[in-house]
């Protein structure tokens, strides 16, 4: 079994895409997350091991040169041994003056190690996180006034950090799984919608393998805006190609069928007494006639069936190119052709079709005309109207409407005939134009085309 | 008038060669792109005729690299499409008239023709010089109104000197474009035609139509009367 990359599919790419990019976006929110945590709790730390220092500030009692506190301090956690929350007074000097019961653990060196004595401004508290010893602190030094003598005393306050640590590492934990469960439930939710918003591309797919097994002709039921667009393209696409293929088939069942008589003659002059000179004009005759219905059934299978999507040619350059190239064939008559197109006008159509339309028109007016050539386009009231005229002789009045008709039902009974106005009357009829051939200033003919333009 | 002809059907490039050499041209072919190239970029054509369709090289390729090294004889393309896309690059590539497959042989040679007087500066078929008159048409020769019997290289000599009038025409010049490459040049034929016209077309010597040019070439020396541009 063939092996597809899931690159192949949109859901798939989507899928990938935020399978690589959520779990960036989430690690990223629960940092942050718990960053803001730990210095909300840092901050509560921080307000409580201030109001600490209130209190032993408010307990205190100098006499002379020593310090006191009531019998029980307000904080039970200060006399009991490894507690986790110390206390410690220094003097200006740095040495201590006192220290609670809960730091009886550590020997003076220790504590005096932990504690930062050097010097702080009076009033401007200090708070510090000692990461190594796994302590908060938060530091005061206030100046003290004892009968006309200032005493300087710093107040620290110490507190584990234990519990804090332990706080994170349980929101970290709750945080992972909730993370981890929305980055799961987004994932479902995103296939589920997916799953959903892709739907129509699936009975798009499912349509298509309908029609391409003949069980409907077009794409049916309601599908979003946006994919309606691509559905009616190639509703139209259809459409036209089935066109094409029914006037394949048309093209060829006439083309057996008109084949068939000059066939029949041919086959029958065998039969019949004929002088070598009639038989070859005979053959040169209906070899005529059937290189003339090849032409002709061969151009209309080709050329396009009206109008394809939204296609618009300009008819400048293809005019210049086709009048250069005539001009270069009827050189000897020095013809003049004069060009007088409005700016920027289009053709609603194939280019093919109208180098051969407009080529074929064009090569009579440069065949027959003496001198002159005038070409002339301009679009009024949504319809675009080309006049070609020329100064031959012209088309006697009851001749025009052959002209016209022979285009539009061409059957294998002209000879001696060019096919190249059957042809540009046949394109004109698919384009829902008109022609009409009258009489041009110039002397001769003026072949005038009505298209449609919108 | 020495044609080239580039045409990959065997079939139809063989009835174009008989065709164009019954009617006194002397022809050259190929069946494909490539040795077209080298033909025409070595010896010098009057005209070629070329197939759109041909192997290794197209058609329109063949022409734009003619065109592109200065070569300027006509061209002539054949299209079997014959829709206008064709026939309108096989003449921007360089080509100066397009038939459409099948054509009548004599469309063919009416086309050619025109293109061949045209490339000599002349705008109708029949050129008269006083009481000499040549149809390139009808490839026919008259004194006084009355034709004049030629043989196929007599009229190919004398067409060419024709058409070049004016012009002094080396015997190189002339046995490259009446004859074929394998041509034995050193032998002198072509004063003997050279003789042979003299003396048809002006048996009592009071027109002397074609001059030697001692050491250079012939020159047909008569004015045109004709009211060509």
């Amino acid at each position: 079994m063939k092996i597809r990359s899931p690159l192949r599919s949109l859901q798939g790419r989507l899928l990938v895409a935020s399978t690589l990019v959520l779990p960036v976006v989430l690690l990223l929110a629960g940092f942050a997350l718990k960053n803001a945590y730990s210095s909300s709790l840092e901050t509560a730390v921080k307000d409580r091991l201030q109001l600490q220092v209130y209190l032993l500030l408010g307990s205190v009692e100098l006499k002379e040169e020593h310090i006191r506190f009531p019998e029980s301090l307000h904080e039970p956690r200060y006399e009991k041994v490894g507690s986790g929350l110390y206390a410690a007074i220094h003097d200006k000097e740095g040495s201590l003056l006192w220290r609670s019961l809960s730091s009886t653990l550590m020997d003076d060196q220790q504590l005096s190690q932990k504690v930062d004595t050097g010097f702080m401004p009076a009033g401007m508290p200090r708070f510090k996180h000692l990461t190594n010893d796994g302590l908060y602190q938060y530091q005061l030094r206030i100046i003290w006034e004892q009968a006309q003598q200032e005493r300087s005393m710093l107040f620290t306050v110490m507190e584990s950090d234990d519990q804090v640590k332990r706080d994170i590492s349980a929101y970290t934990d709750q945080l992972a799984l909730w993370l981890s469960i929305i980055f799961l439930v987004a994932l479902l939710a995103q296939t589920l919608i997916l799953g959903w918003g892709l739907r129509p591309l699936k009975r798009l797919a499912k349509d298509l393998k309908g029609i391409e097994q003949g069980q409907s002709t077009s794409l049916q039921g309601n599908y979003p805006n946006e994919v309606e667009v691509v559905t009616d393209n190639l509703n139209g696409l259809i459409e036209s190609e089935r066109e094409q293929r029914e006037r394949y088939r048309n093209t060829l069942a006439d083309l057996a069928h008109s084949l068939k008589t000059p066939l029949a003659v041919v086959r029958g002059a065998a039969n019949e007494e004929h002088s070598y000179a009639d038989y070859k004009a005979l053959i040169g005759e209906q070899v005529e006639r059937m290189d003339q219905i090849v032409q002709y059934q061969l151009t209309r299978a080709v050329k396009s069936q009206g109008k394809p999507l939204g296609q618009s040619i300009p008819i400048t350059p293809v005019v210049e190119r086709i009048t250069n190239a005539l001009s270069k064939v009827y050189r000897e008559k020095q013809i003049s052709a004069q060009i007088d197109i409005s700016d920027n006008l289009t053709f609603p159509g194939d280019e093919r079709d109208l180098m051969e339309l407009l080529g074929n028109i064009l090569e009579n007016a440069f065949k027959y005309g003496c001198h002159r050539v005038t070409f002339s386009a301009s679009a009024t009231n949504g319809r675009l109207n080309i006049r070609i005229c020329d100064d031959g002789p012209g088309v006697e009045e009851d001749q025009r409407q052959v002209i016209i008709k022979r285009g539009e039902r061409l059957d294998n009974s002209i000879q001696g005939q060019g096919i190249g106005l059957a042809v540009s009357t046949d394109i004109i009829s698919s384009y829902n134009g008109q022609l009409e051939i009258t009489e041009s200033p110039l002397g001769g003919c003026c072949f005038l085309i009505e298209l449609p333009l919108g | 008038m020495k044609i080239l002809v580039v045409e990959d059907d065997p079939d139809l490039r063989r009835q174009l060669v008989t065709a164009l050499e019954a009617r006194n041209y002397t022809v050259e072919q190929t069946s494909d792109g490539e040795e077209a190239l080298y033909l025409g970029d070595e010896y010098p054509y009057d005209l070629a005729i070329v197939d759109i369709g041909l192997p290794k090289v197209s058609g329109i390729d063949v022409i734009k690299h003619w065109r592109s090294e200065g070569k300027e004889f006509p061209i002539i393309v054949l299209t079997a499409r014959g829709d206008w896309q064709d026939k309108v690059e096989g003449l921007e590539a360089g080509a100066d008239d397009y038939l459409v497959k099948p054509f009548h042989i004599e469309e063919l040679s009416a086309r050619l023709n025109a293109l061949l007087r045209r490339a000599a500066g002349h705008a109708k078929p029949v050129l008269e010089f006083g009481p000499i008159s040549i149809d390139t048409t009808g490839r026919m020769v008259y004194r006084n109104g009355e034709a004049v019997k030629l043989t196929s290289y007599e009229y190919r000599t004398f067409e060419y000197l024709v058409l070049n009038a004016g012009k002094t025409i080396s015997k190189t010049e002339l046995t490259e474009h009446l004859y074929h490459q394998d041509f034995d040049r050193d032998s002198n034929v072509l004063e003997v035609f050279v003789r042979r016209l003299r003396q048809k077309l002006d048996p009592d010597q009071d027109l002397q139509p074609i001059s030697t040019v001692r050491g250079l070439g012939y020159r047909f020396a008569l004015n045109p009367e004709s009211s060509d541009p």
